[in-house]
């Protein structure tokens, strides 16, 4: 290695510098470019658990099956002000389950127990058919696999309760692994600001 | 007894006979002609099915009954409009407040009862309009619940208002004064004889029996006034999105059932076994 | 020699190449949905109906990662390529750099979850480079950008001990194998042929595009606890190989490792075997794992930082300096 200042390193100076100009203005084009945060979301008007007219197909199980994430990023959300506040909810009760003295199903929907039910408002003690009730959804139970959100979807139920995904759990994938396997297309990308309004 | 569906009547479409959006309330008057509440008019048509006259009315129809005179009142939001069985407009009953919205009428001995859905409440006017008392609104407690959006009943002819209690899964009977004197039904997931899934029945008429439809595994059925299930008049017939199915029934005792997504009114006659 | 060579017009074909796919693919993307969920009339009761003083719940709405995290997690790459470059060329510590790739694989990867990577940026970068209704976030830019920029002046500082998937090799690397010469060099061009397919599904219409890297990445299964058994197959297939053929992945896959071998041809420091102060003992040939020293000379573009070069040089390093203690005699 000489001291000399060779024509091989002009080439690399030159080099270099194109290079980096040219990475430079490829950077500066996408920070120009930019928006904010994109992410999934899923469409209830195109969800087969919660969009309307299908009748009588079971619970579609993607969301859960294909997350990559360990325990799926969707969570079954009930929107509360939606919520008929039924005293048989057919989200929260098997409705064709044996029905027991108190003239309720016997049996609770949810595989994982993630639904509780209360009395709320002026609570009737001697005719509890008389009362509102609030669905809560346990969402360190959930999975996502929508039993309760195809029972809540109308006619049976009011649709309250819908599948989405909980962007404290999803890891953002550039293809979501679900919106892959979704037979209705119903995984789409939104700026984060409007999927969390 | 057995039903066996006999006609339909209407249909969706735009044709002079048929329903463009929505078919919210029907009714049958003593000479059998079918009223139907659709889109912001009253169709009227022959026993036989024929369509007779339709005339439009100001406001978006939630439900028609047939006055003993002949006079048509037009349940809508926030009013009921009366009009003569010709179709001129003789007088509108305006309260926001009472009739939130109007999803059942009914008469006894000159009153008129209109299921408010709005105040979850069957309120009770006199033939002048003038308020009288609720019914069913919190006796007991919370009332009528219904998350289906519809207050539906019908009046024997004692006058028991007997009104559909969708959230209990019941047909409460009240005096028109408003006092409860009991109820039938009860719930159950796969015994026809009950009412199945969240609410249900939506929707109540009363002759002598009580007819009653439901969602969700769409039917109709009548029931004794005891609270036997005397038949199921029809079930596969509707489409399965159905909800609110308004139900009539004519002295012959036939049945008039509005399909909510076909936009058809489906008529069923009894058959001796 | 003509491997060498071809290696390099193969790297050279490399760029316009990219740049010609790119022009020839049209694209679209997922259109933006709004998501209200409709119904006719409301007819749910409300907190006045229900009465008792009850207060509906409020609908919890989580939010996605912070962005200030997101900014730390860039932050740290920066630190982590400048420390790597210090502790390989400067302190030449072996053991430090093998603490470093500890850091990386628990902060880049069992932390993060493998995600984001500039490995996968790649995908990024070329779609909102040609995609119109397509850009990415500045923190995906960054992460693509530094490290390269860092090989434009230091060599491939990322790969040594800061890529997470590097680093996994790194650590399991028991008994080093030296592949032959050649061999080492016609399966480096498997880099680009891959980082050609990983273009190809990449810059495919919105909705037929692949992102292939993530896919198939080998570690993330590991990462993130659970995966698909082929993913977690292939992982443990090349942890298993990686314990005796050095960091496969890195040097004959790595679609990333490709442009930043092409970058640093033009480093001015990196690893260096200084001609007047070596030995010629080739002590540091063979404990190199990678195929960067050939003929006594480090080949900078395949040099992933690992400074086992300077632990077993008796002149430089830990090895020199523990030495240069015991020859210290009165």
């Amino acid at each position: 290695m000489t001291e000399h200042f060779t024509r091989r390193d002009l080439f690399h100076k030159a080099a270099r510098g194109t290079v980096l100009a040219t990475l430079g203005g490829g950077a500066g084009f996408l920070v120009k470019k930019a928006h904010g945060q994109v992410v999934w979301q899923v469409d209830a008007s195109r969800c087969l658990n919660s969009r309307l007219g299908e009748v009588g197909v079971p619970a579609c199980n993607l969301c859960t099956t294909e997350c990559v994430v360990s325990l799926s990023a969707v969570r079954a959300v009930n929107e509360h002000s939606r919520c008929g506040r039924c005293n048989i909810c057919p989200a929260y009760f098997n409705i064709t389950s044996a029905v027991d003295e108190r003239g309720l199903p016997s049996e609770k929907l949810c595989p994982r127990d993630a639904i509780t039910r209360r009395p709320i408002g002026k609570a009737d003690p001697e005719d509890p058919a008389n009362n509102f009730y609030e669905y809560l959804i346990d969402e360190e139970k959930c999975d996502g696999c929508g039993k309760c959100v195809i029972q809540c979807k109308e006619p049976l139920g009011l649709g309250s309760i819908v599948l989405r995904i909980r962007y404290n759990r999803c890891v953002d994938c550039n293809r979501c692994a679900i919106s892959r396997a979704c037979p209705k297309g119903a995984l789409v990308q939104v700026p984060v600001e409007r999927a969390v309004s | 007894m057995q039903y066996r569906q006999i006609a339909v009547i209407g249909g969706k479409g735009p044709g002079p006979g048929q329903f463009a959006a929505s078919l919210r309330g029907i009714a049958v008057d003593a000479a059998g002609s079918v009223y139907a509440a659709n889109d912001s008019q009253i169709t009227l048509f022959e026993a036989g099915g024929r369509l007779r006259r339709r005339w439009s009315t100001s406001q978006p129809v939630h439900s028609v009954a047939v006055a003993g005179d002949g006079a048509v009142y037009a349940g809508q939001i926030g009013q009921i409009e009366i009009f003569d069985g010709g179709g001129k407009l003789l007088r509108t009953w305006r309260d926001e407040a009472l009739l939130g919205r109007v999803t059942a009428i009914g008469f006894f001995a000159g009153d008129v009862l209109a299921g408010d859905a709005v105040g979850r409440a069957i309120r009770r006017f006199d033939s002048g309009g003038k308020f009288r008392n609720n019914i069913g609104r919190d006796n007991p407690l919370n009332g009528l619940l219904i998350p289906n959006g519809m207050v539906d009943f019908g009046v024997d002819a004692h006058g028991v208002v007997h009104a559909a209690n969708p959230g209990k899964h019941r047909v409460e009977r009240y005096t028109p004064a408003g006092e409860l004197l009991g109820h039938i039904g009860h719930f159950h997931g796969t015994n026809p004889a009950g009412f199945g899934g969240c609410c249900n029945p939506t929707n109540v008429a009363v002759r002598d029996r009580i007819y009653v439809t439901e969602k969700a595994g769409p039917r109709a059925k009548v029931y004794s006034f005891s609270g036997e299930l005397e038949a199921v008049v029809a079930a596969d017939v509707f489409d399965a999105n159905c909800k609110n199915m308004s139900v009539a029934v004519d002295r012959g005792g036939r049945v008039y059932v509005a399909d909510t997504v076909k936009l058809a009114i489906f008529v069923f006659e009894p058959v001796a076994i | 020699m003509m491997w060498g060579r071809l290696a390099a017009c193969c790297g050279l074909v490399g760029r316009p190449l990219t740049a010609i796919l790119a022009v020839l693919v049209l694209s679209t993307s997922l259109p933006a949905q709004t998501i209200p969920y409709q119904r006719p009339v409301d007819t749910a009761p409300q907190e006045k109906t229900i009465g008792g003083g009850y207060q509906t719940p409020p609908v919890q709405k989580p939010l996605p990662r912070s962005s200030w995290l997101q900014l730390l997690d860039v932050a740290v790459l920066a630190a982590a390529m400048g420390i790597s470059s210090w502790l390989v060329l400067k302190r030449r510590s072996r053991k430090a750099l093998v603490a470093l790739a500890i850091g990386s694989v628990a902060y880049f990867g069992f932390y993060r979850e493998g995600c984001i990577c500039p490995i996968g940026s790649i995908q990024n970068v070329a779609v909102a480079l040609t995609d119109p209704r397509y850009s990415i976030p500045m923190v995906v830019t960054a992460t693509f950008f530094l490290p390269l920029v860092m090989a434009i002046f230091f060599g491939r500082a990322f790969c040594g001990g800061v890529c997470a998937l590097g680093a996994m090799q790194e650590l399991v690397l028991l008994k080093p194998v030296q592949v032959p010469r050649r061999l080492d060099r016609a399966l480096g061009l498997l880099k680009y042929a891959y980082l050609g397919l990983v273009l190809f599904f990449a810059l495919k219409p919105a909705a037929a595009r692949d992102f292939v890297i993530c896919r198939f990445d080998p570690f993330v299964g590991f990462f993130r606890r659970t995966g698909a058994p082929h993913m977690l197959l292939i992982g443990g297939a090349f942890l298993l190989a990686g314990m005796f053929i050095g960091r496969p992945y890195c040097r004959y896959l790595c679609p990333y490792g490709g442009l930043l071998a092409w970058c640093t041809r033009l480093a001015r420091r990196g690893v260096t075997i200084t001609p007047d102060k070596e030995l010629d003992c080739g002590l540091c040939a063979d404990a190199c794992p990678y195929g960067a020293i050939e003929n006594m000379r480090a080949v900078r573009r395949n040099c992933l930082y690992c400074a086992r070069c300077y632990a077993a040089c008796p002149r430089d390093g830990e090895l020199a300096r523990a030495k240069a203690q015991l020859v210290q005699l009165p």
